[in-house]
């Protein structure tokens, strides 16, 4: 089955643009999961060229078990979440943490947000 | 006058970008240039939320950051929220017949698009942006010029002090709507430069209503306040207590801002502190009310809380100290060769060996404040995203016309020359103890004891590792901010410096608060008392009754040692407690308002507390060898939970 998603710049330059990803056409499927993987290179599914604080390969998404996960690839300036106590200290994401759709995360000084259709 | 035209805002917009070097324009651009209309829509919208526009500005600033050097676009583009923005507003104008869009229309149009930085830094501040797109378009689509009634403010009869004009400004933007206002009292506050006030408010009808206490300060300062008191304070107090009221007012026109507790007062409608009440009270009654108001009354939420946390003295200590260099900013064309490093972690023992000329680079550390008038900002060194207030550095001689610099930004790099170094600081603050005291003498002699010099040895206890005890705390703990109400309740007010910290602090700080004021008028002025009020400290901590057997010390003696009691509830060991001692009566050392005696005696505290901190520390780490401190009789051993 495909899964179509999109996500949401919310910060920089290309705040409001909303880049859609498809699992049958973007991304990887391995085995059980697909992994989008974020980053200022041009081979990254989701490519942010225009924050020189995202590294070259910075950060994975993954869809796997009915839920969203997001992976900080050891990158330079590191991968956010959204603190919901306190909006000015972003809490690090150290390793592979569950995200939910909509909530805001942080790759270098990129804000963004998966929106899915449901 | 009209509403200002989306040209001019353009135009403020792509400033802002320029000087935040990000070089498009975003929403983010175009809600500061909003702010930053004098009598603006926006502003105005602030000002009843009790923000005042460069808080909020700041805010913004802060969750943006600044962007790098190089610029990897041409032009200043808009952002695509920027371009659908602009349409929704465009939209706006023509359905009112205009072609050309004003500051209102791009206003609703930020608050109906609802996603942008700028409506979810609103949010974050408790401003919802969907309330304050009604109260806009409730407003009249051309600028009305609202009238303001003149507040009558009176004064009791036996009020000292004098208001200057700010503050009787910012009282009456406070109390707008009623007929006066009377200024009852003014509490004796801290040791900062806030105002603290009973105020009672009457109807235009004459009805009195309840009278308030009203903090006036800086405007950071307050709203600072506010924002730590929704964090840490409310919902975490005793059912009869002060709470913040309502929201602050900060007028944008002026730097101060005010505040406002709800006061419960006792039979007579007075307001009393604790440095006030216990005057008249005995030694017994003031612990037992300690115990059960403040302690029992707070405990809950508060200290009893406490959770396992281990950390290094600089972290919950070295703020404490005046700022640990101040550089004076230095702007090459190229990196400089023979430059000192100061990024996290920092090396002690890079910033000693700084004296006056050298360069300092400095990586990631965080503005804390800006001082436009001194032309100076304050950095604290910033771990991730976390900010602590640990190793604070002024840096003067900035130009504000050249480069923005905004609360909670972070510097990636900085380079100044080391103009004043913390050692030189603190021994400026000594130099008024001289000639009796030598501030270079290794020791300080207190009776037949060789004190360590707080100044030669305070540097050695900022590496200390602490195992010990993390809550909610005050953060200024002393008896100015501690009221006394009905049936004897205990308030609280000013958190300013609440946090999560080291749950002692507190009764270390009510601890030394009571010495100065309370133990040290017992002695004599002085050195003389100085050392004698110390050597009562002295005799307390070794556990014998002091020589000096007067029964009003005795008295005061036995509520310190009381205080002890209850911090020893939330301490793994005695040194914890003397670490911290040491700190809060050196800090106390560097306050001008203090008086000469208070210093000498913070002098010998520290020293005090520094001795006692390493004995303790040497008996506490070598438990299983054959050491004895020479105090191991300390009376209150027995309820020390050992490690």
């Amino acid at each position: 089955m495909d899964r179509k998603i999109a996500i949401m710049v919310l910060s920089g330059v290309e705040d409001g643009a909303l880049i859609p990803l498809s699992m049958a056409d973007d991304g990887e499927l391995l085995g059980i999961q697909w992994r989008v993987s974020i980053g200022r290179r041009e081979d990254n599914h989701l490519r942010l060229r225009n924050d020189t604080f995202v590294s070259r390969y910075h950060a994975y998404l993954h869809w796997r078990d009915d839920q969203w996960w997001l992976e900080d690839r050891d990158s330079t300036n590191g991968t956010f979440l959204d603190n919901g106590t306190d909006f000015f200290s972003d809490i690090q994401v150290k390793g592979i943490v569950p995200i939910q759709a909509g909530q805001p995360f942080r790759v270098g000084r990129t804000w963004l947000r998966i929106q899915t259709d449901e | 006058m009209s509403y200002v035209a989306l040209k001019d805002i353009l135009i403020a917009a792509r400033q802002e970008s320029h000087r935040m070097r990000h070089f498009y324009l975003g929403i983010e651009h175009l809600f500061i240039a909003l702010l930053e209309i004098h009598n603006g829509l926006a502003s105005g919208l602030l000002t009843e939320h009790g923000l005042t526009p460069s808080y909020v500005i700041d805010a913004i600033r802060r969750k943006v950051g600044k962007g790098s050097q190089h610029r990897l676009w041409a032009g200043i583009p808009n952002t695509p929220r920027t371009e659908l923005i602009l349409n929704i507003a465009q939209e706006m104008a023509m359905e009112e017949g205009r072609d050309a869009v004003n500051e209102r229309d791009l206003l609703l149009a930020i608050l109906d698009e609802n996603d942008s930085i700028a409506t979810r830094v609103l949010n974050a501040l408790g401003v919802s942006p969907d309330q304050a797109r009604d109260a806009i378009s409730n407003q009249p689509r051309t600028r009305t010029q609202t009238q303001q009634t003149f507040l009558k403010i009176e004064f009791a009869s036996d009020f000292e002090g004098h208001l200057t004009k700010d503050e009787l400004f910012v009282l009456r933007r406070m109390f707008h709507g009623y007929g006066r206002i009377v200024v009852e009292q003014q509490l004796t506050g801290g040791y900062t430069s806030a105002r603290l006030l009973v105020v009672r408010p009457i109807q235009v009808d004459n009805r009195a209503d309840a009278a308030v206490v009203v903090k006036i300060g800086n405007a950071d300062a307050i709203l600072d306040e506010a924002q730590r008191y929704e964090r840490y304070v409310k919902g975490t107090l005793p059912p009869l207590t002060a709470r913040l009221e309502d929201r602050p007012t900060a007028p944008e026109t002026c730097d101060l801002a005010a505040i406002r507790y709800t006061l419960i007062a006792d039979a007579n409608g007075r307001t009393q502190n604790l440095r006030d009440v216990i005057q008249d009270w005995s030694g017994d009654h003031l612990l037992s009310w300690l115990r059960q108001q403040l302690y029992e009354g707070f405990g809950e939420s508060w200290w009893k809380q406490s959770r396992p946390y281990r950390f290094e003295a600089w972290q919950e200590y070295d703020w404490l100290l005046p700022p640990v260099l101040t550089l004076e900013l230095f702007a090459p064309e190229k990196m400089p060769t023979g430059v000192h490093v100061l990024r996290h972690p920092v090396k002690r023992d890079v910033i000693r060996k700084l004296q006056y000329g050298d360069l300092v680079l400095v990586e990631n550390f965080i503005v804390q404040k800006v001082d436009r008038e001194r032309g100076a900002i304050q950095l604290g060194l910033s771990q991730g995203s976390h900010i602590t207030r640990a190793y604070k550095i002024e840096v003067r001689g900035i130009d504000f016309e050249q480069e923005t610099y905004f609360r909670g930004e972070v510097v990636e790099k900085l380079i100044g020359r080391v103009w004043k170094t913390r050692n030189e600081q603190l021994i400026n603050a000594l130099r008024i103890l001289e000639p009796d005291f030598n501030i270079d003498s290794r020791v300080v002699q207190l009776g037949d004891q060789a004190l360590p010099n707080p100044i030669a040895t305070y540097q050695t206890l900022l590496d200390a590792t602490v195992v010990a005890n993390l809550s909610t705390i005050h953060g200024d703990l002393h008896l100015g901010n501690i009221l006394v109400g009905p049936q004897l309740s205990a308030l609280l007010i000013d958190f300013g410096r609440t946090r999560d910290g080291h749950t002692i602090f507190d009764w270390v700080t009510l601890e030394m608060s009571l010495i100065n004021e309370r133990l040290r008028p017992l002695a004599a002025p002085g050195w003389e008392g100085a050392r004698q009020c110390a050597q009562w400290i002295a005799d307390l901590d070794s556990g014998q009754a002091s020589a000096n057997g007067n029964s009003v010390t005795a008295d005061m003696l036995n509520v310190i040692a009381g205080i002890r009691q209850i911090a020893s509830q939330h301490a793994n060991s005695w040194h914890e407690y003397y670490l911290a001692a040491a700190f809060v009566s050196l800090r106390a050392m560097t306050w001008t308002t203090l008086s000469v005696d208070g210093r000498r005696l913070m002098l010998y505290l520290s020293a005090l507390a520094i001795q006692r901190y390493q004995q303790r520390k040497l008996s506490d780490d070598s438990a299983r060898t054959d050491i004895h401190a020479s105090d191991a009789t300390d009376f209150m051993s027995n309820d020390w939970k050992s490690n």
